[in-house]
């Protein structure tokens, strides 16, 4: 490495050195002239470390000397799509509480005035399909930022007064939830891809929320937050032997507990064509999503839809429907991949009321030409070289790598998820775009959803077909 | 060992410790005494820092202009030449310039008869529309020499990961992050966008403007607000427009405006660059001597000339929207740099950031009339004198007046009791891990060391203010509460709730 590093710089010292004697002798490259770039400095892998404690709690370290702090990162199975359909907001307010409600031997408050005054954080939360705990702090503060982040873990006392102040927080969301033309956009169409009541696009209401018992929430913590169910990331200025033993001891009171989570939730779509309306009479500009049921990241064809994806939305959908007609400043078209549960494909905009339909129809013809002809070998090339050259970019600071491991353990991918990735992306050509374009986007059966005010459209929605309208007046509690 | 042999083992030594990478956790100092600069005939400022850990390297590119530069007339145009900075050049972007160049003029002055005609008492409207069809027809003339968005394209060919760049009221910021090796190119691309702009596909890209203007701030209820709040706060200074610009004016600014604004504003002495990572420091110099160099040296624009007076008592705004409440409160205070500034950032730190903050004690968890609240300084910009905020998002069954009051009581007993010494703790360890944190990311360093040099003067700042946030005491947060939180000296706004929003 060191070799490269001073071929490099000696490479340069020479470029300076002609530059110092014959004045002219070195000109400016055009910006398409060619350029010989260097050989590209090697990236350094850091080591991480992996331990299994008794408890079946699972870490990982990697360490940073470059900064006197440290960053920490559990996660744990489980997930707002494990809780009934009547507690919607369960599985949120449990990781909320855990935080706030305090332990055995500190109020909430008391513990949010510690780490404040130690400029650390630590927070929980329990989210669609994970839940976990974080913590960031000066070196100087691990040791009481473990201790508590283990009170936290293991002797957490829910408070009935942090609860109902969570519930609180709900209820204002839910009260708020309308007023922000982009939330209800998004909120709307995921709705119509998996279905309203069905865990992946399901929301609070008031009812839901008013059910939500103390109980509830103890259970569901149990249910999650146990030893042999976490996966810990911890990496920046500390030694690794000397980390683990400080874990092990403050979690040594922290037995493994069966953990037993219900099955996933199926996802269950028939594509088909709607056409979809919310009244906002208020704004002047239209929000549109169009689009179905998207994949999974571990599709053999995941390579070669990042490829497409990325000429689908840059190269057809913003240079057209932005640059060219000036439409819009936001535009897409994504055919969008998880982990553990099939995504949404969504193309849109947000265009000025009187070109909605026209807008439309360009985001329906763009989806249509990528399923029938040929990308360009110049825009392959291109999307290719844009993913292959930023590759590095995955690998410039601990704390991205080690996360990154995390997520692939968690979810069950190979820890060299990301190399294998870029493998495939070389291999991608231009049959293989066309061929995965015809199978997974579906133009002719797409749902439409259009917010925004129908009085100043440039053509009625029904010319699209049949308009099915959608309320989103709030339902009070008792409803 | 003979003497001979012992020399050169120590040689060796030396220069093998001088090869190695420190071991040791950076201190301020050591990040400090990394950081080299060069200023370049015409005026340009380069900082650069060396940070071999990964073969990347970020740009920040740091021009000191924003909407604050802004005239009636001509608001958003600040943000419209960021755009049109993505357009190309003579090389980038188009397929034979020579031809695009003949036709700018024709499609300038047809667009420059289509708004004599709009003034008109009574426009002739058959007349527009046929200027209108003439200028689309030009347009579409000049479409076929453009390479549409070649800029982004052969940047992100070559890997930036980061291509963007942002306007806000005191200056417009170019952004990229590039593999290492590709430093030449960097150079060439960038310095060619700033010494051969075209601004090519300039009708259309307004339009665009329009949607963003639409989309962050005509269809938001927040938006609204803050748009109405600044033009409160502010009679004179031009913090009182919003970035994007009002919607007239962005119709009716021409192409020439653009060209003018860039002349008067994009001179190498009003550029300021950080370049962070692995990267060679004579090999940018030399560089940049040479790319950047070429670019003509121009008196420094005059400087924004108006000062906002005292207010002469307390302001109201009130925006009417399909929206629960939503209270924003602002204390006019002195621009960046002040000697009250630190006292500023801790009262504001300790009084509304945090769970454990005044407000969240009391607003949240007490009395549970605000679902969110909190303190925030600086704001719109921090080059001129702007402003200390407060804000408040109320729960249902509760009001922005009760919220109002209770921000009012904290306020008081700050001036009345000051501050504990834990909640100054608080606020100057918060302060140093912020900054610690906000080193970590080449880009972050980059944005910092210009943000620094430009606004303040030196970029060594970034790390001596450090010493005057640890310097607050108690009593100095009491007299900037005395000074500055002062009912005349306030604008408050908010949100009424529209009868059927509910």
């Amino acid at each position: 490495m060191t070799l490269i590093k001073y071929t490099r710089q000696a490479i340069f010292l020479i470029f300076a050195l002609s530059i110092g004697f014959n004045g002219s002798a070195v000109a400016q490259k055009g910006p398409k002239d060619e350029f010989l770039f260097p050989e590209l400095n090697p990236i350094k892998m850091p080591e991480i470390q992996k331990v299994t404690l008794d408890n079946g709690l699972r870490l990982f370290l990697v360490e940073d000397h470059n900064y006197p702090t440290i960053g920490i990162r559990g996660q744990v199975y489980a997930g707002s799509i494990y809780e009934p359909p009547d507690k919607v907001g369960l599985a949120s307010i449990t990781g909320t509480v855990l935080r706030t409600g305090g332990t055995e031997r500190m109020s909430g408050d008391e513990i949010d005035k510690e780490l404040e005054t130690m400029a650390a954080s630590v927070e929980t939360w329990i989210g669609l399909n994970s839940g976990g705990i974080s913590a960031s702090m000066l070196k100087d503060d691990l040791d009481r930022c473990l201790q508590l982040m283990a009170e936290i873990l293991t002797k957490p006392v829910f408070s009935e007064n942090k609860i109902e102040l969570a519930k609180i927080n709900m209820r204002t969301g839910i009260s708020r939830r309308n007023d922000d033309v982009n939330e209800i956009t998004g909120r709307e169409f995921e709705k119509l891809i998996y279905g309203g009541a069905h865990p992946y696009a399901r929301h609070t209401e008031y009812a839901t929320v008013d059910a939500i018992t103390r109980d509830d929430i103890v259970d569901f913590y149990r249910s999650c937050f146990q030893p042999n169910n976490m996966l810990l990331a911890v990496w920046g200025d500390f030694k690794t032997k000397e980390m683990v033993n400080k874990i092990k001891r403050v979690l040594k009171d922290w037995p493994a507990k069966p953990v037993k989570l219900p099955p996933k939730p199926e996802v269950d779509y028939k594509d088909r064509y709607t056409v979809n309306y919310i009244n906002k009479p208020d704004v002047n500009q239209s929000n549109i999503m169009i689009g179905h049921l998207g994949g999974l990241m571990n599709n053999p064809d995941y390579p070669t839809l990042i490829v497409m994806n990325n000429i689908l939305s840059w190269d057809r959908m913003f240079k057209r429907i932005r640059t060219d007609e000036g439409l819009a400043y936001n535009v897409w078209g994504y055919y969008d991949s998880n982990y553990d549960y099939p995504g949404v494909f969504s193309a849109g905009a947000q265009t000025k009321s009187a070109s909605t339909v026209h807008a439309i129809e360009l985001i329906l013809e763009e989806m249509k030409k990528i399923t029938e002809q040929e990308v360009t070998d110049e825009e392959l090339k291109k999307a290719k070289d844009k993913y292959l050259n930023s590759f590095v970019f995955n690998f410039d600071s601990q704390a991205k790598i080690i996360n990154r491991m995390l997520t692939y353990t968690y979810f069950g991918y190979p820890v060299d998820f990301a190399d294998k990735l870029k493998e495939q992306v070389e291999k991608v050509g231009k049959a293989d775009v066309l061929q995965a374009a015809k199978k997974y986007l579906h133009p002719g059966k797409v749902q439409i959803l259009v917010v925004g005010n129908k009085e100043e459209f440039d053509r009625p929605l029904s010319t699209l077909g049949e308009v099915n309208v959608i309320d989103i007046t709030i339902p009070q509690a008792g409803e | 060992m003979p003497l001979k042999k012992r020399l050169y083992f120590l040689l060796f030594m030396i220069l093998v410790l001088l090869m190695q990478q420190p071991a040791f956790p950076q201190s301020f100092d050591h990040i400090k005494g990394a950081v080299r600069e060069f200023t370049l005939d015409n005026g340009m400022k380069f900082i650069v820092l060396e940070r071999h850990e990964a073969p990347v390297v970020s740009f920040h590119v740091y021009a000191d202009v924003g909407s604050a530069n802004e005239s009636y007339g001509i608001t958003g145009i600040s943000h419209l030449l960021e755009h049109m900075a993505f357009k190309g050049s003579k090389v980038v972007g188009t397929s034979n310039y020579e031809a695009e160049k003949a036709l700018f003029p024709k499609m300038d002055e047809l667009y420059d008869k289509l708004k004599r005609e709009h003034w008109k008492v009574k426009p002739d409207t058959a007349l527009i529309a046929e200027l209108s069809k003439e200028l689309e027809a030009l347009r579409g003339q000049a479409k076929q020499y453009v390479v549409n968005n070649e800029f982004f394209d052969m940047l992100e060919r070559e890997g930036d990961d980061a291509v963007n760049a942002y306007t806000s009221n005191d200056a417009t910021q170019y952004i990229n992050s590039l593999p290492s090796n590709r430093l030449e190119f960097w150079m060439s691309m960038i310095s060619d966008r700033f010494l051969n702009p075209v601004f090519r596909e300039f009708y259309k890209e307004k339009d665009v403007v329009m949607e963003e203007r639409r989309l962050s701030l005509e269809t938001q209820p927040i938006g609204k607000l803050i748009e109405d709040f600044m033009a409160t706060a502010f009679k004179a200074h031009p913090y009182h427009h919003s970035i994007v610009g009002h919607m007239s004016d962005l119709e009716n600014i021409t192409r020439q405006d653009v060209i003018g604004y860039f002349q008067k504003y994009y001179i190498p002495s009003n550029l300021t660059v950080g370049i962070v990572g692995d990267v060679n420091f004579a090999a940018v110099q030399e560089m940049a001597r040479l790319y950047f160099g070429r670019i003509s040296s121009n008196p420094k624009p005059e400087r924004v000339r108006t000062v906002e007076p005292e207010q002469w008592g307390e302001r109201r705004v009130k925006v009417r929207a399909r929206s629960q409440p939503v209270l924003l409160i602002g204390y006019h205070r002195p621009n960046a740099g002040h000697e009250d500034e630190s006292a500023l950032e801790a009262l504001a730190n300790i009084i509304g950031q945090g769970r454990s903050s005044r407000l969240y004690e009391v607003l949240v968890k007490e009395k549970r009339i605000a679902a969110q609240t909190g303190c925030f300084s600086g704001w719109p910009g921090i080059k001129f004198p702007n402003l200390i905020a407060f804000f408040a998002i109320s729960t249902p069954d509760h009001t922005s007046d009760e919220c109002l009051a209770a921000i009012d009581e904290e306020i008081g007993k700050i001036k009345q009791e000051s501050v504990k010494p834990d909640e100054l703790q608080k606020f100057k360890r918060t302060y140093k891990k912020g900054l610690i944190d906000s080193m970590k990311s080449n880009a972050s360093m980059a944005s910092l060391l210009t943000l620094n040099e430009a606004v303040l003067g030196d970029w060594r700042l970034l790390f001596d203010d450090l010493a005057k946030m640890e310097a607050v005491t108690a009593e100095d947060i009491k007299r900037v509460a005395d000074k500055y939180l002062v009912e005349d000296n306030r604008t408050v706004g908010e949100i009424i709730p529209e009868e059927s929003s509910k």
